[in-house]
């Protein structure tokens, strides 16, 4: 699609964003908040990625330390835009076109290259300025001192968004939201850059505006060739808008490649699982509503080996069981919240009885049906083996044996938590890192079919 | 489309100069040009017209002295007091008047919503009145003296029995002695001129508000925005130093040195003041901490503006709004602790101020009420304008919270 030998605008390489978190008066730091633990990719000219998850997922923190609104901890961002294309590494392995690294003339330069959008448009915009000082104020920061000429260019460009020139002297209360979102993309574009971070431009407007400010975006990206990073947590929006999607979870990328090809033939099963939320046309296509349970775990002490196993409708079994899928799923996810403590025998027997002050009537029987059907564990697991454990937990939760249940429940094991997925390469830039996307390995085919 | 109009995609940043960012502003030439004036006067003053110390700490040790405008045959003597006063107004005019002028969209947005609310507009107008008398006032109408001839004076429409006033200048009838337009107000037991007093005492109260505004926004905002943005061990120094001196007794320091030199107006308003400005700071760093999370100081943040900017033309503005509420409920408190002060005799009596003048008619109750009622009355009634303009400015200044109702 774009000339190979072209380098891209944007190149990400092993971005890291932790936030320390720190304990007691010296702040010595205790843990990391590992928002963004790694990711790579590049943005060609005039290309649209999108980078897409749930909230939480580290999408936004990501974009803010790529623009340098916060510094990367770890990691380069090379920007080849603005006549910055064809510069090669210096000797030390750093680049000269690495964004976390600008000095304070460098970075001001950026600026001028790379703008953002905010989510929100009734927060981007200063209340106390009208909006045509709001624009206007990055040519002044810029060095353009003319008024008049400053005055001239954002008329222009407010009519350009969409709104007319003499908006220029009015508050941003004066707006409605969707109007609030043109002037920010007009703030965004007045400094004419190649490279524009939209940050869920579209996500806090109401549903029946939200086509026009896409299509605005669209044209005006057509118009002047900007290659755009677009964040967003809606598989639609994402599928209009963007030429190829990043899937972010905890930090990572689980898979990258162009929309068409990501939509139609998701390798990783988060991604499939954000796609079965998207409302269909035709609700009787074969791909079933999956469900994702819970919420996206704290970034201070991820899962280990596939970030995703605690949550994963596909995690893998392990070789000694056979159950079904979902049973599987119910299972380890019982596992993890006895692990985490969550799981009071004796809270569940006060919830089912009575009388709050007479425990007694209420019998271990009772209490473990219930956690069976709290936890979707089925009467009877369809493996024996399985089955018996899983019964020893039950009677030791049971009888208020909490350690001895989550000992039990130990025997239950998953690859995914234990081996980091690599990348596996789908062809045309289409990878994704799921532990059954190896061909090597003997744990069921990919999920889909090509 | 096309128009002879500049558009943002064809300026050529290479022929722009990085440089000036700061424009100097209207505001700004005024605050210079207003302070250079002063400190012409002030040097003229100093030099030539009194040159001794005691007038240059504002406070009469007995020497000669001179008024400063003796020159072009004016009396009037202009004292500490009245150079910070003059500064605060010119700061006031410059940073609170002139942007309303600057910005009628945004000035006529508030006024449409303070319209309708009575009770603070009827306390805007007396506080303009108080505040234009007071300023004009004193340089015009004479100082009130000691005339004991004509003490006890009743107010206009009242009277009193002959046997108080010495001299009754209005006409006596039926052994009364009733009041006239030579006093309207009447006079005090030494036969000051009560009108004056309030007259004064509004300059006083003036002067009460707008220097401990002066110092507490000044050092409340500097403290407060240095913290917020050099966070770490500075922030930390800073904020406890707050806390310290929240809880420092002021009261006893100011007794202190009133036993050891004397009260005088100027100590307690800077005393007071100096030690009054935590609640600002505080108030002054969460609000900038809070800002720097908006997205629209990440936004100019984002266009390559310096620090500098970010606070002065989005953090301040932003903040001002709250400042200005915050300021218009620590005011009367100020006018009430001078009042008090002077009630228990810890003020400077001399003073033509409105706690003195009730503090005089306190063994005066009986027979002449109107001398501590007069001055009561305007007290009461000034407290609660600020009072109620405050809250009104509360409902008023908070755009945000508007524009997030209308969605
Ligand atoms: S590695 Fe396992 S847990 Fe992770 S996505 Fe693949 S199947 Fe799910």
């Amino acid at each position: 699609m774009f000339p190979v030998t072209e380098d891209p605008i944007l190149s990400v390489r092993n971005l890291k964003k932790h936030y320390p978190i720190t304990e007691g008066i010296l702040s010595r730091q205790v843990g990391a908040a590992k928002a963004v633990d790694g990711i790579s990719f590049d943005i060609a000219e005039g290309e649209t990625l999108g980078l897409v998850g749930e909230s939480g997922c580290g999408k936004s923190t990501a974009a803010s330390s790529i623009i340098r609104l916060e510094e990367a901890t770890d990691g380069e961002v090379i920007f080849n835009g603005g006549g910055r294309g064809g510069r090669t590494r210096n000797e030390d392995g750093t680049h000269p076109n690495d964004v976390t690294k600008f000095d304070d003339g460098e970075l001001k330069a950026f600026r001028r290259d790379a703008q953002m959008i905010f989510q929100d448009p009734s927060s981007s915009l200063d209340p106390r300025m009208t909006v045509g000082s709001s624009v206007a104020e990055l040519l002044l920061v810029h060095g353009m001192t003319d008024k008049e000429r400053r005055r001239e260019i954002v008329e222009d460009l407010l009519e350009r968004v969409g709104l007319e020139a003499d908006y220029y002297d009015r508050y941003p209360h004066e707006f409605s939201g969707g109007q609030k979102q043109r002037i920010a993309l007009a703030r965004a574009l007045v400094l004419n850059p190649e490279f524009i971070v939209a940050d869920e431009p579209v996500s806090a407007l109401d549903v029946s505006i939200r086509a026009e400010i896409l299509s605005l975006l669209n044209d005006i990206q057509e118009e002047f060739g900007l290659s755009m990073l677009f964040i967003s947590h809606d598989m639609s929006v994402v599928r209009e808008v963007c030429d190829r999607v990043a899937v972010m979870y905890l930090g990572e990328i689980v898979e990258i490649g162009d929309t068409d090809e990501v939509f139609r033939n998701p390798q990783h099963p988060y991604t499939e699982a954000l796609l079965s939320a998207i409302p269909r046309p035709d609700p009787s296509a074969q791909r079933e509503n999956i469900e994702l349970k819970g919420t996206v775990p704290s970034p201070t002490n991820p899962p280990s080996g596939c970030r995703f196993h605690t949550r994963c409708h596909m995690v893998i079994q392990s070789d000694e069981y056979d159950l079904e899928q979902e049973r599987w799923r119910a299972v380890l996810t019982f596992r993890d919240r006895v692990r985490s403590g969550e799981i009071d025998p004796e809270s569940v027997r006060e919830a089912l009885a009575f009388d709050a002050d007479d425990l007694s009537n209420v019998d271990n029987q009772t209490v473990k049906d219930e956690l069976r059907t709290e936890f979707d564990l089925a009467e009877e697991l369809s493996d024996p083996e399985a089955e018996s454990v899983l019964q020893d937990a039950l009677d030791a939760l049971a009888e208020g044996r909490i350690e001895d249940a989550n000992d039990r429940l130990s025997a239950f094991t998953t690859p995914c938590e234990e081996e980091e997925p690599q990348e596996t390469d789908h062809g045309n830039g289409h990878l994704s890192a799921c532990l059954r996307n190896k061909p090597e390995t003997e744990h069921g085919a990919p999920l889909a079919d090509d | 489309m096309a128009t002879d109009r500049q558009s943002f995609d064809e300026i050529d940043w290479g022929q722009i100069d990085e440089e000036s960012e700061r424009e100097i502003s209207p505001n700004f030439i005024i605050v210079a040009i207003g302070t250079a004036l002063m400190g012409a006067v002030w040097a003229f003053d100093y030099f030539f017209v009194t040159g001794t110390w005691d007038a240059a700490i504002g406070m009469d040790f007995g020497n000669q002295y001179t008024p400063t405008f003796e020159v072009i045959g004016w009396g009037y003597d202009v004292t500490q007091l009245d150079w910070l006063f003059a500064f605060s107004l010119v700061l006031f005019g410059a940073y609170m008047i002139l942007p309303l002028y600057q910005n009628p969209r945004m000035t006529k947005y508030y006024w449409r919503d303070m319209k309708r609310n009575r009770p603070a507009m009827a306390s805007l107008g007396w506080l303009l009145f108080i505040f234009v008398i007071g300023v004009i006032g004193p340089a015009i109408i004479q100082a009130p003296t000691v005339d004991l001839m004509t003490k006890y004076q009743p107010p206009m429409f009242l009277e009193i029995n002959n046997v108080y006033p010495i001299n009754c200048v209005g006409e006596v009838a039926g052994g009364d002695c009733h009041g006239s337009l030579e006093h309207p107000l009447g006079t005090t037991g030494d036969g000051k001129d009560i009108f004056r007093i309030i007259v004064y005492g509004m300059q006083i109260s003036m002067k009460i508000g707008f220097i401990a505004t002066l110092f507490v926004v000044t050092i409340g905002s500097i403290v407060g925005t240095v913290a917020a943005y050099a966070g770490g061990l500075v922030d930390e120094v800073l904020m406890r130093w707050v806390d310290i001196q929240q809880s420092f007794p002021t009261f006893i320091l100011y007794l202190l040195i009133l036993y050891i030199y004397g009260a005088s107006l100027f100590l307690f308003i800077v005393l007071f003041s100096l030690f009054s400005w935590e609640g600002t700071a505080r108030y002054v760093r969460s609000n900038a901490l809070a800002k720097t999370e908006e997205e629209y100081i990440k936004a100019v943040q984002l266009s390559g503006a310096s620090t500098y900017r970010v606070i002065r033309s989005h953090i301040m503005p932003n903040s001002a709004s709250s400042i200005v509420t915050d300021i218009t409920l620590l005011i009367p408190s100020f006018i009430l602790f001078e009042a008090q002060f002077a009630f228990l005799g810890l003020g400077d009596s001399t003073i033509p101020s409105w706690g003195v003048l009730i503090a005089q008619g306190r063994s005066d109750l009986a027979f002449a009420p109107w001398i501590t009622l007069i001055p009561g009355l305007f007290l009461f009634f000034t407290i609660l304008a600020f009072n109620f303009l405050g809250d009104a400015l509360l409902d008023a200044l908070n755009p945000e919270a508007d524009a997030e109702a209308e969605q």
